[in-house]
C-alpha cells in the first residue's frame, strides 16, 4: 500500500481497474440508462455520492461490526445513502430524477458499490479507501458519460439536447434502444482492451 | 451472537433515524415540486389564457379540474388519466375546451416509462398530436405514417408502440366517462 501513490490510487478507476470496461461491474444501470450524456451523467454522480459516503461510513465502523452481519449492515448503509441521493434529486433536481426513474433506488444493487466495499475499504486505511472510492465513483461516471455521448450523438443526432448534427443526419434509432446500448458498450470495451494491451501486458482478473 | 444482534439493531436504528431526517428535510421542497409541477401542467394545457385557477370538481369519481381564465371565464376542464404503461402507471392531464368538444391539450404528469423510448410520450412532438382530437370518440394509433386527424389518429412513437397504445386507450377509455360527470356536476357547479 505504502508504495502506491494517491494518485495511482485514484486514476485506477479510469485505467487499469475500470469499473465498467475492465471489472464490467454495474451493467445495469450502464445499459439503461445511458440513452443520453444527462442521463449518464446523473446516474453517474449520484452512484458516485452513495460509494463515496458508504465507503467512508463502512470505514469507520468496520472494525466493530462481526463478519456474521457483515453484508446486511453495508447493505443498510447503502440503502440509507442511495434514499438520500433519491430523496435530494426528487426536492432538487425533478427533471432528472424523473428521467432516471426506478434506476436511481436500484443504485442500492449496483455491485461495484458493494465489491468495492468488500474489495477495497475492509482490507485498506480510510484514506486510501476513500480515494479509490472517489477513482471509482469518477471512472464509472466517465464512462457512462461516454456510452451516453455516443448514444445520443448516433441515436438523436443531440449532445445535451442540443442539435449538433444537421437535419442531412438520419439518427440511428437502434443506437437509443436497449441494442445499442450493448454495441456502444462492446465497441467502446475493446477499444479500452486494444489500448490498454499496448500499454502492458499485465492483466490480472476483476473480481 | 449477542455482539451481532446488537450491532445490526444499531445500525438499522441509526439509519431509520437519519433517513426520517432526511425526509423531513427533503419533504416540503419534493411537496413543493409536486405541486408547482401540477399547477404548471394544468395551466400549459390551456395555452394562450393567461391567470388561470383551477379548482377540482366536486365528485369522488374522477380527478377533473376547472380552469378559469383571469377574466372570470370558463376556460375548460382538466381531467386526470391513468393509462397502464410499458413501465408501470402513466398519470396524465388532458384539457377539454369548455364545450367538451375538443382536446386542447395533453401533458404526461408521471411516468417510470424507459427513458428516451417511452418516455419521449412526454416530449411536445408527441403529445401536441392530441391537440384537437375529439375527447367523445376512439382515439387511435397509427405507425411510421401520417397520422388522420379527422379519424381521432395520432401517430405512435417508433419503438415504443407500447407506451404510446397505452396512452391513447387510457385516453379513450377515460374522457368519455369524464365528459359525462362534467356535464352533471360541472352544470351543478356553475349554477352556483
Amino acid at each position: 500500500m505504502a508504495d502506491k501513490s494517491i494518485l495511482a490510487e485514484f486514476t485506477k478507476g479510469f485505467g487499469k481497474e475500470n469499473p465498467t470496461f475492465v471489472q464490467v461491474l454495474g451493467m445495469c444501470p450502464t445499459l439503461a440508462v445511458t440513452s443520453s450524456v444527462a442521463n449518464g451523467l446523473g446516474m453517474g454522480l449520484a452512484t458516485l455520492f452513495v460509494l463515496f459516503f458508504s465507503v467512508l461510513m463502512t470505514a469507520l465502523i468496520k472494525k466493530v461490526v462481526p463478519d456474521g452481519v457483515r453484508i446486511a449492515v453495508y447493505t443498510v448503509v447503502i440503502a440509507t445513502f442511495v434514499t438520500i441521493a433519491d430523496l435530494f434529486m426528487r426536492a432538487y433536481v425533478p427533471p432528472l430524477s424523473k428521467a432516471l426513474g426506478p434506476y436511481v433506488p436500484l443504485i442500492v444493487v449496483n455491485c461495484i458499490i458493494l465489491g468495492r466495499i468488500e474489495a477495497f475499504t475492509t482490507k485498506n486505511p480510510i484514506g486510501a479507501s476513500l480515494v479509490d472510492a472517489l477513482g471509482m465513483g469518477a471512472g464509472f461516471t466517465t464512462s457512462l458519460l461516454v456510452i451516453g455521448a455516443v448514444r445520443e450523438i448516433l441515436g438523436s443526432g443531440q449532445l445535451l439536447g442540443h442539435q449538433i448534427l444537421g437535419p442531412g443526419f438520419h439518427p440511428l434509432l437502434v443506437m437509443i434502444l436497449p441494442p445499442g446500448a450493448f454495441l456502444t458498450l462492446g465497441i467502446l470495451m475493446a477499444v479500452f482492451n486494444a489500448v490498454k494491451n499496448r500499454e502492458t501486458v499485465v492483466v490480472v482478473g476483476g473480481n | 451472537m449477542k455482539k451481532m444482534v446488537v450491532v445490526l439493531t444499531v445500525v438499522m436504528v441509526l439509519a431509520g433515524l437519519i433517513l426520517a431526517s432526511a425526509y423531513t428535510v427533503f419533504q416540503p421542497a419534493i411537496a413543493r415540486n409536486q405541486a408547482q409541477a401540477l399547477s404548471d401542467s394544468l395551466a400549459s394545457l390551456f395555452q394562450g389564457t393567461e391567470k388561470l385557477t383551477f379548482d377540482r370538481l366536486k365528485t369522488d369519481k374522477m380527478e377533473i379540474y376547472s380552469a378559469m381564465s383571469g377574466a372570470g371565464k370558463l376556460a375548460g376542464y382538466a381531467v386526470r388519466v391513468v393509462g397502464s404503461g410499458y413501465g408501470g402507471p402513466i398519470q396524465m392531464l388532458v384539457g377539454v375546451s369548455p364545450d367538451l368538444k375538443t382536446i386542447v391539450g395533453l401533458q404526461v404528469v408521471e411516468n417510470i416509462e424507459t427513458p428516451g423510448l417511452g418516455g419521449r410520450i412526454t416530449e411536445d412532438a408527441f403529445r401536441n398530436q392530441f391537440q384537437g382530437l375529439d375527447p367523445a370518440k376512439e382515439i387511435t394509433y397509427v405507425k411510421n405514417q401520417q397520422p388522420d386527424k379527422n379519424k381521432n389518429q395520432i401517430e405512435a412513437i417508433t419503438g415504443s408502440t407500447i407506451s404510446s397504445r397505452a396512452v391513447t386507450t387510457a385516453l379513450s377509455g377515460t374522457l368519455e366517462e369524464a365528459l359525462a360527470v362534467i356535464k352533471e356536476v360541472g352544470a351543478s357547479t356553475a349554477a352556483k
